[in-house]
């Protein structure tokens, strides 16, 4: 009898799995084109921000539809994904790469294949055939360590958080401090370095450490914003690190609080929604044949100050992300 | 050779019995001498609180290993209500309600988990797998992928003090004495030992095998929402990737403090010197800055020889009954090679 009821019962799960499946799907018509965007990871926040904003883009375009898939912070997924839009026959591929190198030979197929492809944070360079929306990520970091260079005391003690291992934006932007920054900079002092993995509690676990093992930190410098609001988490309120300086990149809701009252000293803004419009546009543009030849296109990575951040913060009040 | 021959079975046996204590001590000291910052009470406090979360996980594997299961979703539960119990903080402003619903999503969630294992019999690995894909899945659809921020007066039961206690520090204390007691001292513990050690003879004494697992998927979900709530408040946002990972966290911790995959074995004050054990080696290579990866095969190394020690422990401690069983029994020839 047990059995049996198992049975049925997995029948019902399939059958509703599959409808949901179904109802998820819109079917393209005669007159649309079809458009995958392949996203990094859904589960990581600008990943899921930026997926989020090309799908709310993709509704000012009623010729395309477009379908969102996660990669799930996989090399072999993310390639699994691109092989089956190839055979998927999709008019056009957005692709957000895990890995530009372990990427590289499937995008190469899809160029093969005759599918245009737009490749978008990040673009892996070397590839023919491609498009690609980008923001620099050494422009990303460039911009706080250009202006840390005056604002770090002298003979400072900094910590440093990285993102994941081998993650190009954090290599990219960890390059740029060290050659806009530490290399200006040799009086100043690395206390800590660890990979928090661009996660806010891990990076609270280091900075609580930092705090007791250092006589003195001077500046956090943090290659992404989630990070950074991590160490702040830990030193607020502690009179002993009122004049800590904080950098990240992102320009999430919470840095924009954190850079307004003051704990947090600049971010650059990574502006999902511009390359969501930038990435919708180039791809009704290709498909319409408004664009024949290939192109690559950079945003720009406006440091977010003090002085600015009202702008963000009224932009994010208007999306609905802050109240 | 009396006295003598009857001091060493007893550190024998002391070793034996305490050998993850002895290690949590050692590791202690040893850190203590690395660095001076060591000892110090914020350094302390600090890793008390750094690792709450992941013990109070702990206790809940615990119950369940002992039995013969496990829970591999409970980073993914422990996020889905988090952000859950923080929405609804932020649309009723009722820190009671917010905390209840926290509470709730992680019983529920383990409801499902124990109908599956304890009444289809599905293993517990793969039911908690599935569960951990509907949980995280549930929290990333819910939130779209997003933090929720401006939790306002939520961070207290993360961040918040109770006479210079920080709160996290006291919900790990009270749920180790919740399952020190439920182990120790109630039929529930006793039956989950016998149902771990052996099933088929726990329902022939007349255990109710199945309500037993039930409850304790159960009272793992109370384990885990609340620890969803203490993270959450302790990170000052909803983060639905959170805690991706803590499973095996609290699950080293369960194995470093002798609780046995096989089942029928583990206690509670084991667990938490595991836990300890795993705190002071995090605190101690960060306060020496040890580089990440360096970190981790140390890590690798140290979880590995403290587990080999304790079950070399144990063994040596069991050689010697098993030979005065076989004395007792009068088949002392067997001891004797007759070759």
């Amino acid at each position: 009898m047990r059995k049996k009821v198992m049975v049925l019962f997995l029948i019902v799960l399939m059958a509703f799995s599959v409808t949901l499946f179904a109802a998820g799907t819109k079917e393209a018509s005669s007159d649309t084109k079809r458009v995958v965007y392949i996203a990094r990871a859904q589960g990581d926040s600008f990943a899921a921000w930026l997926a989020n904003a090309i799908k709310d883009e993709a509704k000012k375009y009623p010729t395309l539809t477009v379908d969102v898939m996660d990669g799930q912070a996989s090399d072999d997924r993310v390639n699994t994904l691109i092989e089956n839009s190839i055979i998927n026959k999709y008019d056009l591929i957005i692709l957000q790469a895990n890995n530009g190198e372990a990427q590289t030979p499937y995008v190469e197929k899809v160029v093969a294949a005759g599918i245009p492809i737009i490749l978008t944070n990040p673009r892996i360079p070397g590839i023919k055939g491609t498009n690609s929306v980008d923001a620099d990520p050494y422009e990303q970091g460039a911009v706080n360590a250009r202006i840390a260079v005056n604002q770090i005391p002298k003979n400072a003690t900094v910590v440093v958080l990285n993102g994941p291992a081998g993650n190009m934006h954090s290599t990219a932007r960890r390059k740029a401090w060290e050659a806009e920054f530490f290399a200006k900079r040799p009086d100043v002092k690395i206390g800590g370095e660890q990979i928090a993995n661009w996660n806010k509690d891990e990076a609270m676990k280091y900075m609580e450490d930092w705090v007791q093992a250092l006589p003195k930190i001077d500046a956090v410098v943090s290659m992404n914003d989630n990070m950074a609001a991590g160490a702040i988490e830990v030193i607020k309120g502690n009179p002993k690190f009122a004049n800590l300086l904080v950098y990240g990149v992102d320009g999430t809701a919470e840095a924009a609080l954190l850079i307004k009252e003051g704990l947090m000293t600049t971010t650059s803004f990574q502006n999902a929604f511009e390359l969501a419009r930038l990435n919708m546009k180039m791809a009704n543009d290709i498909l319409s044949g408004v664009q024949t030849d290939l192109v690559d296109t950079d945003i720009d990575c406006p440091l977010i100050t003090k002085e600015n951040v009202q702008d963000l913060i009224d932009a994010y009040i208007a999306t609905g992300d802050l109240k | 050779m009396g006295s003598r021959s009857k001091k060493m079975p007893h550190l024998g046996a002391f070793f034996g019995k305490y050998s993850i204590y002895v290690i949590m001590v050692l590791l202690f000291l040893i850190s203590a001498l690395l660095n001076e910052n060591f000892l110090s009470v914020a350094n302390l406090t600090n890793i008390f609180r750094q690792i709450s979360v992941t013990t109070i996980l702990a206790f809940g594997e615990t119950m369940l290993v002992i039995s013969g299961m496990i829970d591999l979703a409970s980073g993914a539960v422990l996020a889905l209500a988090g952000v859950l119990s923080i929405t609804v903080y932020k649309a009723t402003g009722s820190l009671l309600i917010a905390f209840a619903v926290g509470i709730g999503v992680g019983v529920l969630l383990n409801m499902i988990s124990g109908i599956l294992v304890a009444y289809f019999k599905t293993p517990p690995f793969i039911a908690t797998l599935a569960i951990t894909m509907v949980a995280r899945g549930f929290a990333l659809l819910f939130t779209k992928g997003q933090n929720i921020y401006q939790i306002g007066k939520y961070i207290i039961f993360g961040q918040g003090s109770f006479l210079g206690i920080p709160i996290p520090i006291i919900f790990m204390a009270l749920m180790f004495l919740l399952t020190w007691y439920l182990l120790r001292s109630t039929r529930f513990g006793r039956s989950l030992y016998a149902i771990g050690g052996n099933e088929e003879a726990a329902v022939a004494s007349g255990i109710r095998v199945t309500n037993v697992k039930f409850i304790a998927y159960l009272i793992n979900g109370v384990l885990v929402g609340l620890a969803g709530i203490l993270l959450m408040s302790r990170v000052n946002a909803g983060l639905p990737n959170a805690a991706a990972g803590y499973e095996f966290e609290a699950l080293t911790a369960t194995i470093i403090g002798g609780t046995s995959f096989s089942g029928g074995i583990g206690t509670a004050s084991g667990t938490i010197a595991g836990a300890f054990i795993v705190g002071f080696l995090n605190n101690i290579m960060n306060l020496l800055g040890v580089n990440s990866y360096v970190q981790q095969i140390v890590k690798g190394v140290i979880i590995a020889l403290a587990v080999v020690f304790d079950i070399a422990a144990k063994n040596k401690r069991t050689k010697p009954k098993e030979i005065a069983s076989v004395l007792e029994s009068g088949s002392a020839e067997k001891l004797i090679d007759t070759k």
